[in-house]
């Protein structure tokens, strides 16, 4: 009996140190009806035959026998990497989609990837990042609490119109420009990858809630904001570090002082909730970018100075942005409570956020080691800010 | 009853917050940090795991530079923000995590070690440190 159940077994089952064939294993001697009614070209049933199995991929990999267990916080992405499936090179030279750990096969055309160094990508947070993306993640039709948007003041609204109108563009803005990168990094880092995929969803989120937003309360979408520096984040082609450092250091950065600034003058729960929700995933973007330009200012003594001459000349297209009135003048009425209080305190407002972005902004090129101009060297009404920020 | 500042005090907010399965989703959820709680001279350290926060313990001032951040205010502002959350039923909009902090010339969050990735796990778990002072409006908490 014992001895019929093993035989069995090893027919449903064979041991992965086996090289399975049709010629030697038994699994697959073990069909002669199958078999011979190939060589006629029909089972015996009548039904066209169906070819008969290879198995000659069963015993290919690099690495067998993995069994990687679930912690406190379940199976997190970045668990996986032990054994081989944790080796992460420095350059990844497979131009195809094989998977890390995975038997290339041969003859596999190259795919053309720009982005094939960890350099040029990688952060360590990653998987951590991913893991989180997917757990703190919320639903803009069902947790903003959009019943507590009450009519307010045709000018406020029209300015909270007008600013989520520009912020909906810096979503959308995100969601191309990181799809636009996204498939020319190579599948080594699948870590970054992934990661990118919640940011770009992140963005898509944003887009939807901020228009939401718009539309939610008897007013509409305003006008289109000037766009200098969506086009530059957008065109911005001489590498994804680079990129980073236009839509992380600058746009992200800008963006979430906007965030905080608008949560502290929020009208209503709703608003609120949007605001803060949204400056917490922005935060997870910043942690990529942060710890992407760390990564890369360690391993390339260029980059310092590449990432300095990028950021000077993304300080001329920010002013230019800048000089626009429309979102300027939008957030000075939210801070003032309406256009009488805009032009004393909601100035005074804007002026103190533009401090703290740039404040924030040069903290981070600080950090990083990337030097920047000083304030008076900065282009106006960068100057003023910088200058600010610094005597703060 | 519990005496703000001390760890009986920490305690019966995590009680609360741990048990408390709304605030682990909606944005709230798995956050993985230890901070630091500055009350004047007073400094407790809380350690977060998972959905819960697991431990909350009282330190000296070498603790600071461990944490990832800590939260630094004098005991009249820790005062003022956990009454205006027991008033509301959590923190109006002059009271937030965030308000605070926008409103310090140095930041509520800061940290010793200066290393920008672990400061701003504050930002990306924001949510969750304002649903665990939240959760002290449901304790009686006394000065």
């Amino acid at each position: 009996m014992a001895k019929s159940s093993k035989a069995s077994k090893a027919k449903k089952a064979p041991a992965a140190s086996a090289k399975p064939s049709a010629a030697s294993d038994p699994a697959i001697a073990a069909t002669p009806t199958l078999v011979s009614s190939q060589a006629q070209g029909k089972t015996d049933s009548g039904q066209p035959e169906r070819p008969g199995p290879v198995l000659d991929w069963m015993n290919k990999t690099r690495q067998w026998g993995v069994r990687v267990k679930p912690g406190k916080a379940g199976l997190r992405l970045g668990d996986l990497n032990v054994g081989i499936y944790g080796e992460i090179p420095m350059q990844w030279s497979d131009q195809s989609r094989n998977p890390r750990g995975a038997v290339p096969r041969k003859g596999m055309p190259p795919v053309g990837y720009a982005v094939r160094e960890k350099v040029g990508m990688w952060a360590d947070s990653a998987a951590d990042l991913y893991e989180e993306a997917i757990q703190r993640r919320w639903a803009p039709a069902t947790d903003v609490p959009w019943t507590t948007i009450d009519k307010l003041p045709d000018d406020i609204e029209r300015a909270i119109c007008q600013v989520c109108t520009e912020l909906s563009q810096f979503a959308n803005v995100e969601i191309e420009t990181i799809a636009g990168w996204q498939h020319q990094m190579v599948y080594g880092y699948h870590e970054v990858k992934q990661y990118l995929a919640t940011a770009s969803f992140d963005a898509a989120k944003h887009y939807e809630c901020f228009r939401k937003r718009a539309l939610a309360n008897g007013g509409g979408l305003g006008v289109e904001g000037p766009g200098q520096v969506n086009r530059m984040i957008l065109e911005s082609s001489g590498g994804w570090s680079a990129t980073v450092a236009y839509l992380v250091l600058v746009r992200a950065v800008f963006t979430m002082t906007i965030l905080k600034y608008l949560a502290r003058h929020a009208y209503n729960d709703a608003e609120r909730f949007i605001y803060e929700h949204v400056l917490q995933d922005k935060a997870r973007l910043l942690t990529y970018g942060l710890d992407h330009l760390h990564f890369a200012v360690a391993h390339d003594d260029e980059q310092p100075a590449v990432l300095a001459t990028v950021l000077a000349i993304g300080d001329r297209v920010l002013t230019r942005d800048l000089r626009d009135p429309a979102l300027r003048e939008a957030l000075a009425i939210i801070f003032g409570r309406g256009i009488r209080g805009a032009r004393r305190q909601g100035m005074e407002t804007y002026e103190e956020m533009m401090a703290d972005f740039m404040q924030t902004h040069l903290g981070y090129c600080r950090w990083l080691g990337i030097a920047r101009a000083p304030a008076e060297a900065m282009p106006p009404p960068l100057d003023r800010h910088a200058g600010a920020s610094v005597a703060a | 009853m519990a005496k703000f500042p001390s760890v009986r005090w920490f305690d019966a907010v995590r009680e609360v917050f741990n048990g408390d399965e709304s605030v682990q989703g909606g944005g709230g959820g798995y956050c993985n940090c230890v901070a630091g709680m500055k009350v004047g001279k007073d400094i407790f350290v809380l350690t977060f795991e998972g959905v819960e926060c697991t431990d909350a313990v009282k330190a000296d001032d070498a603790a600071l530079d461990d944490v990832d951040f800590y939260l630094d205010m004098a005991p009249a502002d820790w005062r003022e923000m956990i009454s205006n959350i027991h008033s509301n039923n959590g923190a109006d909009r002059h009271h937030t995590l965030n308000t605070l902090d926008l409103e310090r010339e140095d930041g509520l969050a800061t940290s010793h070690h200066g290393d920008q990735y672990r400061e701003d796990l504050f930002f990306r778990y924001n949510q969750t440190f304002q649903y665990f002072f939240n959760a002290s409006a449901r304790i009686r908490t006394d000065f």
